[in-house]
This record gives C-alpha cells, structure tokens and sequence, in this order.
C-alpha cells in the first residue's frame, strides 16, 4: 500500500515541470544567418478596434488591444525543418514573452492545437463570433495550427475575427454556402 | 435552541433564498466570504461542537481540493508565479479556486442548516397549496434516506441480536449485507403501499380538505420580512450601481476602501450574520432568565 503510494507520487513528480518565470520566457531563438529558411510572422488584432463597443469591459485599455490593433509587428525568424505554424507561434510568443493559452492537440477532436487566448484577448471576448484565426500567405487553411508545416519564405498572420472571419477577409463560410 | 425557526415559514424561506441568490450568482469577495462566515457561524450555534468540527475537517480538504483545481486547469490571469508542464499558473485562477470553493461550500452550510430548519411539514405548508403533488413527493423523497438508515439500523441489530452473521468473515459479512438490503427493498416496497393506502384514507387531495397547521404572522414576522427584503434589496442596489464590476481576469479589480464599499460590506455582515444573531440573544436571553430564577 505504502509503495504504491510512493510509486503514485513518483509518477507525479517525474511528470510535472515546474519552472520559474524567467527560466520559460529563457528561450533560445536561432541567429539569421545567409543560408537559414526563415518566416515571417504578425499578430494583429484591429479588428477590435472597429468592435470597441463589444469588447469585454475588463479588456479595454492599451495593456491588451494597443492602440494600432498589432500586438506583434511583422517579424522574421528563424524556420528549423519541419516547423509548423504552431511551433514558430509558441516560440516566438515566449521570447516575447506574450501571453498565450491553447488547448493541446490530445485535447480535442481535431487532433490539432486550437488557440484560446493571446495577450489575454480570448476566444469570445468580443461577442460570440470572435476568436483566433491564421492565414499563411493569405490564405485560410481550414486546419489547425499544428498541422500546417512551414516551408521557406511563408508569411503567417495571426488575426483577431470579431465576425466569424469575414472581417479578416476569409470567404471560407461563404465559399461553402456558394458550393451548397 | 432553535429561535431562528420560530419565525413564519415564509419569512425564513424568503431569507434562504436571498442568502442562496447573493452566494450562487455574485462573484464578490465580501459576499461570499461573509457568506461562509454567516453558514459556518449558524450551524456552530445549532449543532454540537464535535459535529461542527468534524465537518469542518471534511470539507476543509474538500475546500483544497477545488480550490487547486482551478488553477490546474484554468491559465487565465496576468500575474504568472510559475510554468507547469509549459503552462502558466497564474495568481489570479488561483485566487478565483478559492472563491468558487468558498462559494460551494458555503451554499452546502447553508442548505444544511436549511434542512434542519424548513422541515416538512413547514415546506408543505409553503407549497401544499400552490404544487400539492410535487411538494408531497419532496417531502416524501427527502424523508426516505433518514428513514432507511433508520431501518437498517433497526434490522442489523436484530439480526445480530438473533445470532445471525455475526463471524468476522469477509464473506458472511457480504451474505449479511445481500440479506439486510434483500429485507429492507421489501420493507420499502410494502411501507410506499401502506403510506398510500394510509394518505388515501385520511382523504389526501380530495376537494374540501382543509389542512391544520400552527403558523400564524405576528409583528415580528412582519418586521423581520419586510428588514430581510429591504437589506437584501439594498445589496442588490449598490451591487447594480457599482460602476466597476468585480472580476476577476485577466487582474483581479482592486476593491477602494470609499464609503459606498463600506457600506455594502456591513449590508452584507448583517443579512449573513442575521440568524445567528437572533440565536444568539436568544441563548443570553435564556441564560439570563436562569440566572434570575
């Protein structure tokens, strides 16, 4: 009985890590160099600033919507092969150290990550039709974050919908309704 | 001991249930925690001590448990103390654990002083008359489980008294245990028809029955309603007018110490605090009566 208790606690301890503030946003970002695949990246949110009036009351101030909507300015990092989307997302948030939450890929049915929150601007903080969405090179993939791999030279745009993605210029839903 | 459940079933049911609205759907420090302050206060005054702290041992772990939960699970939160598995533990989900658990437990105090106060003759005098077959079937339903431990109480001790299973082997105790719920499913069974057979006798729910029963209003039910419902009036107000809402994410609103605040604070001590105040006067009006004699 005790060693089985022992042998538990064992299991939890091994399976949790603990780490310090600083010890997560310590993140090692590759150097550019001449011969390095690299991708650009954004995280843009102004389409709040069109839903002022919406957002969550807690939420409005320059801490979390700045006042040009872009919480990351278009940056180019580093690609390692077979990145995907979600890979160049968490490294880039933790050296910038913005905030972000996501559910684990084994945490739904999609088997892909889904992104809850950046800059603590959550899904539905804008009425119900509001959340994250991604485009690379323009384009909407309709698959999640970690299932998109990079290759060199792909520019990724992080974008708040305020309206199902039609204020982000994704014509996926009408796209659907046309072929229906 | 009891003066609180001396008032109109009315007044007492009126006060549950704007105790049960402010803890369950405002979010507010002060309420909730002068809400389990008020429970754990009232159930002290009504039960023995060492019942008291059994409970309280209980639902203290009971308290952790989701208190640490929160956290786990939730990522909200500005103020980061530490990485688990690559997700922020935030001051904030932390803090919002140990109110969703002041929360639960202090309904639970609540309803557990509720019971031992609305009891079911004066829930059917509250709702005999407006849902007579749904109330009848509560009542009934509540009183099952106090009645069934009560019988297997009765029929383990007589079996054991008839010599009957009464090894310490692990199998004889399970054989025990098939036959005492085998005898008590029966006795249920056959107690239901009689209690039917018996309501049906006494004429329960023909037209023209008329119901005796002991409640009458005084003055100070009168009084005690109409204080209930303006203090609990009056909370509403201020939390309705207050311009910036409590929340708790992404940081937690700092509460100023104004006057409005102060306010509402002591509104809230009073209407949580109000039943044990009324038991205790009683209990030094009590001790002072002895005294004189």
């Amino acid at each position: 009985m005790i060693a089985f208790i022992v042998l538990f606690i064992a299991i939890i301890i091994n399976g949790t890590k603990i780490q310090s503030v600083e010890e997560y946003y310590l993140t090692h970002i590759d150097d550019i160099t001449e011969d390095s695949e690299t991708v650009f990246i954004q995280i843009n949110a102004s389409t709040i600033l069109d839903n002022w009036d919406r957002l969550d009351p807690v939420l409005r101030s320059e801490k979390y919507v700045p006042h040009d909507g872009m919480i990351l300015e278009r940056t180019e990092y580093v690609l390692r092969p077979n990145e995907t989307v979600f890979d160049i997302l968490q490294r880039t948030v933790r050296y910038n150290q913005i905030h972000m939450e996501y559910q684990g890929a084994n945490e739904n049915i999609y088997n892909s990550v889904y992104i809850q929150g950046i800059n603590h601007l959550y899904e539905f903080s804008v009425g119900p039709s509001s959340g994250w969405m991604y485009a690379v090179n323009g384009e909407f993939p309709d698959y999640g974050v970690s299932k998109y791999v990079l290759e060199d030279g792909d520019e990724i745009e992080l974008l708040y919908t305020c309206d199902l993605g039609r204020d982000v210029r994704n014509e996926f839903i009408e796209k659907r309704k046309e072929s229906n | 001991m009891k003066s609180f459940a001396s008032f109109h079933p009315i007044v007492i049911f009126v006060y549950y249930v704007a105790v049960i609205i402010l803890t369950m759907f405002m979010m507010h420090p002060f309420i909730l925690g002068l809400s389990l302050f008020g429970s754990l206060v009232l159930f002290a005054l009504m039960n023995p001590i060492r019942v008291f702290w059994r409970d309280i041992c209980f639902y203290a772990l009971f308290f952790l448990l989701i208190a640490i939960t929160n956290p786990i699970f939730v990522h909200k939160g500005e103020t980061i103390l530490f990485f688990l598995n690559d997700n922020p533990v935030t001051l904030e989900a932390i803090i919002y654990g140990f109110a969703v658990a002041t929360m639960l437990v202090a309904v639970i105090f609540w309803s557990k002083s509720y019971n031992d106060i609305i009891t079911s003759d004066k829930f059917i005098y509250l709702f005999g008359k407006i849902v007579p077959k749904l109330s009848l079937i509560i009542s009934i339903a509540l009183r099952f489980i106090p009645l069934f431990k009560e019988q297997i109480k009765k029929v383990n001790q007589t079996q054991k008294t008839l010599g009957l299973y009464t090894s310490k082997s692990i199998s004889d105790r399970v054989l025990s245990g098939i036959r005492l719920f085998n005898s008590l499913i029966t006795w249920a069974l056959e107690n239901s028809i009689q209690q039917a057979d018996a309501m049906k006798a006494q004429g329960y729910g023909l037209k023209g029955r008329t119901n005796f029963s002991l409640f009458y209003w005084y003055v100070r039910d009168i009084i005690m309603l109409t204080f209930i419902l303006l203090i609990f009036g009056s909370i509403m107000f201020l939390y309705v007018k207050d311009s910036n809402h409590f929340t708790y994410y992404p940081i937690i609103t700092k509460i100023p110490l104004s006057i409005q605040n102060i306010c509402q604070f002591v509104l809230i001590l009073i209407l949580m605090i109000l039943p044990s105040l009324i038991e205790v006067k009683e209990i030094i009006q009590w001790k002072y009566l002895k005294s004189k004699m």
